[in-house]
């Protein structure tokens, strides 16, 4: 009789364990590119086959998207560019002295002259790293 | 007594395997559905020339200027097209790779255009380049 209760301790707790586990598999699975699910992929990248596979993340990085119709947006929120300055400007002076690099993702398609007043955004913010996001290999 | 025992615990381990699989293969062609390829991605740096234009102005003996147009390059106010710019960029990078490259881009050519010369001077090993907006209507 003792026997029994504990093989069916032991069955019941492996169990309860399996449930959890998966459980906490789909929760890490779904949560851990969730950073991912901000960025716009309507956005069509340049290809670049020659540059630089991206290394480390800043943590002070800004990244800036510009879609095909020209509208600037940082995590999917657009934005007139003067605010876009006003971000910016916060971004330097949080980061207290840190280099703060600016991540243009642009459109291929998007005419120069948007970029252009992002750019002079970054300049008006005291801002001069900029970064140029490009497609290195299609997936 | 003995025969019910045997008879339960091999009951209850045969329908927690088959749950157990059940679940597992649900997962796994839940997330083969699911999951798409990522690309893969690459940073291209460039740096924007403080606004003192002056020392600029003074020091553009010594730099390179590319300016983008929709239909293609100049380079030291010579028109070229991709492949001219890639030869007359390789040949001027061999001299020096420190060198700064100064880019100019009007306001109606496509953003494509800008990389494809920041990749181009990437795959050169030209380190130095800035984007200026003087001058680009």
């Amino acid at each position: 009789m003792k026997e029994k209760r504990e093989e069916e301790a032991l069955n019941g707790n492996l169990t309860a364990m399996i449930d959890v586990v998966f459980q906490l598999i789909i929760f890490f699975v779904c949560t851990v590119n969730m950073q991912e699910k901000a960025i716009d992929d309507r956005i069509k990248l340049a290809m670049a086959p020659n540059g630089k596979v991206s290394t480390a993340k800043n943590p002070y990085e800004v990244k800036v998207d510009v879609s095909d119709n020209g509208l600037v947006s940082i995590a999917r929120t657009a934005m007139p560019v003067q605010m876009l300055t006003t971000i910016l400007r916060k971004a330097r002076l949080d980061a207290r002295g840190n280099e703060v690099p600016v991540l243009i993702r642009a459109d291929a398609r998007v005419k120069h002259e948007t970029v252009r007043k992002v750019m002079d955004a970054c300049t008006a913010a005291g801002l001069y790293k900029i970064k140029f996001t490009a497609l290195k290999e299609r997936a | 007594m003995a025969r019910k025992r045997r008879r339960s615990t091999f009951t209850a381990g045969e329908l927690n395997l088959t749950a157990m699989i059940d679940v597992a293969f649900q997962l796994l062609s839940f997330f083969l559905i699911s999951a798409h390829p990522v690309d893969v991605l690459t940073n291209l740096d460039v740096f924007r020339p403080q606004a003192d234009t002056k020392s600029q102005q003074e020091s553009q003996a010594k730099v390179i200027r590319v300016t983008v147009f929709p239909d293609g390059f100049t380079i030291n106010d010579r028109g070229v097209d991709s492949r001219q710019l890639t030869s007359l960029l390789g040949k001027l990078a061999d001299l020096d790779k420190t060198q700064t490259v100064l880019i100019q881009c009007t306001n109606e050519s496509p953003h494509g255009k800008l990389i494809e010369l920041l990749d181009i001077c990437s795959k050169l090993g030209l380190v130095n380049l800035s984007v200026v907006s003087s001058g680009g209507a």
